[in-house]
């Protein structure tokens, strides 16, 4: 009979936790409540209804559920909330984490497997929490000759630079991090930041395989960034405009994929090949060079890189949605919230709760976010779909698309979008 | 804030031009050379212009920085750079360029800049593309004509005639 721990006494493990208990309530007395008194000392604690939010006030409040919903709210309001759940990085996330076990389900479909099966009974569902769990128990291992700085830093300089493209996509009315008058530039700026990681990552590890595939990456990248830009030139144009909150509203009517659809066409393909996604995963190309410029890189950093790229993938789907298919435009098809909650309460049996506070979101924002995250998985769907189709193909055929037909392409759009324009028909004081 | 803002990013931007220069490692040079860059389109970030901050990320960060890591990786130093290692030469160069810097200085101090007001709103980038298309256009098309030139040239330098093999087609 195997026995985990051979020596298990039951009183001993009784004794430890309370071994544990009682140190963690020492230091967090001697040291814990001290530096809390410090903190909300230099904080500067919001007015809500009129009344200061005292830390004594609050902790009351949390405790009535009643009364929650201020604090909710204030919170919400907050330039932290922004950033790390809602537009922001938490958002993104959590869509990411939907794409990757999408995909590998849908991918194992479309090649007649069952994909993850076991891990949480229902079709899997648990298992990317299993990756997850896996890539942060995993030991991390540096090869002896890597330039250790940029090794380091290189995987999470790519979370952030994927972090940085999502704080400028508007996901529903005023709803987006950054609301730069020159949000389109900056997306390129982030854009342009990509490359340069990679090839540091890839030279870094020291190894001929990164290295190789961090050359590929390169030539990639760079080739594709060029017809990138250029397609999206046309919907500028037409906009009159680089704010990306204003392009998505400019398009209440129709999207711009109506009148552009060559610079869609053109976006698209460019959006796989700088996401390295089959047809073009030659940085990655898991068949010749093992696993491309990720080689070396293991445990949480391979899982920090896969969350970049993830989350990168998320943002130029976003990106798609935003400049071509009306980002959060779309029939009202989220029901009014109703009066009667506001004005009575909610009668649950015997005992009335009135809430006040609600609804926290207003109905168009509900329904922009609803169309928004509808249109963008649809795109995220079509990102995925050629991994089951396609072959990789070569980087000779890679670079002439790209540099041929790609850019001669993305000036016919330009020259449709300037016809329409001096033709009166769309752009500012237009037609339509 | 901004005078804060200010002496951070000169801080960088000086620093990291030094270790440009300095760094024995060429890599590593060149990251420093993309801190000096980005600490530029800082300083136009704070001169509210981020049209211009934009563009100088795009270009030199995205563009010209990966231009040379590109060289510096695929190219074997020893090769290209001969040392010439002079202590008098460093401290001479070290010198002119404290000279230059106090001459440019007092001429940019003596020019009225102290009289700019400041808290402008940001500068348009319409007005920009105003001004190019009216009182600038001979600039204008010059620029568009070397873009084009130049953009033709690298296809046409690219262009490879390579002999065809009949069993891969493109």
């Amino acid at each position: 009979m195997s026995v985990i721990a051979p020596k298990f006494k039951f009183s001993e493990f009784v004794k430890s936790i309370l071994d544990n208990l009682f140190w963690f309530l020492l230091i967090f007395a001697l040291i814990g409540l001290p530096l809390v008194q410090i903190i909300l000392f230099y904080i500067e604690m919001p007015v809500i209804d009129g009344e200061l939010l005292t830390p004594f006030l609050a902790l009351t409040w949390l405790a009535d559920p009643s009364r929650t919903l201020p604090i909710l709210k204030s919170f919400m309001a907050t330039d932290l909330f922004r950033i790390a759940a809602f537009p922001g990085f938490g958002f993104a996330a959590l869509l990411a984490a939907g794409t990757i076990f999408v995909e590998r389900k849908m991918l194992a479909k479309l090649q007649l497997r069952v994909g993850p099966f076991y891990c949480g009974k229902i079709e899997g569902i648990l298992q990317l929490m299993g990756d997850g769990l896996k890539l942060i128990s995993k030991e991390i291992i540096i090869p002896a000759k890597a330039d250790k700085p940029i090794f380091w830093a290189a995987p999470v300089i790519f979370v952030g630079a994927a972090a940085a493209f999502i704080a400028l996509i508007p996901v529903a009315p005023g709803w987006v991090v950054a609301d730069v008058d020159v949000g389109l530039l900056a997306v390129f700026a982030v854009i342009g930041f990509f490359p340069i990681i990679t090839i540091l990552s890839a030279w870094s590890a020291n190894s001929k395989f990164p290295f190789i595939g961090g050359i590929r990456a390169l030539h990639q990248m760079v080739s594709f960034e060029i017809p990138l830009i250029l397609s999206l030139l046309g919907v500028v144009i037409l906009t009159g405009t680089l704010n990306l909150s204003e392009i998505a509203a400019s398009q209440s009517n129709f999207p711009w994929i109506v009148f552009l659809p060559v610079g869609a066409i053109v976006f698209f393909i460019t959006i796989l090949a700088e996401l390295e996604r089959i047809p073009f995963d030659l940085p990655e190309a898991e068949s010749e060079i093992v696993a491309g410029w990720l080689t070396e890189l293991s445990g949480m950093m391979y899982g920090l890189v896969q969350l970049g790229t993830y989350l990168k993938l998320y943002a130029f789907a976003a990106l798609f949605v935003v400049l071509f298919l009306g980002g959060w435009n779309g029939p009202m098809i989220w029901p009014p919230f109703p009066e009667e909650i506001i004005t009575k309460g909610i009668e649950a049996g015997p005992i009335t709760i009135t809430i006040p506070g609600l609804p926290l979101f207003s109905q168009e924002t509900l329904n922009g976010i609803v169309w928004f995250v509808i249109k963008t998985v649809g795109v995220i769907f079509f990102i995925l779909l050629p991994r089951g189709v396609f072959p990789r193909i070569r980087i000779d055929m890679l670079l002439s698309l790209g540099w041929y037909k790609l850019i001669g392409l993305a000036f016919v759009n330009i020259f449709i979008a300037l016809g329409l324009l001096y033709a009166g028909v769309l752009g500012p004081g237009g037609m339509l | 804030m901004a005078d804060a803002v200010f002496l951070a990013l000169s801080v960088i931007t000086i620093g990291s031009a030094i270790a440009a220069l300095e760094l024995r490692s060429l890599i590593y040079g060149s990251i420093a050379l993309m801190g000096t860059l980005g600490g530029i389109a800082g300083f136009f970030l704070l001169l509210d212009s981020p049209f211009v901050a934009m563009f100088q990320l795009a270009v030199y960060v995205g563009s010209i920085a990966v231009l040379i890591l590109f060289t510096v990786m695929l190219v074997k130093r020893e090769l290209i750079f001969k040392k010439v290692e002079d202590k008098r030469r460093k401290f001479a160069g070290i010198a002119l360029m404290l000279v230059f810097m106090v001459g440019l200085g007092a001429v940019i101090m003596d020019s009225g800049i102290k009289s700019i007001t400041t808290d402008e709103p940001a500068v348009d980038f319409r007005d920009i593309g105003a001004d190019f298309l009216t009182y600038y256009w001979p600039a204008l098309i010059l620029m568009a004509l070397i873009l084009a030139g130049s953009v033709t040239g690298a296809l046409v330098l690219a262009r490879r005639e390579d002999v065809e093999n009949e069993q891969r087609t493109n």
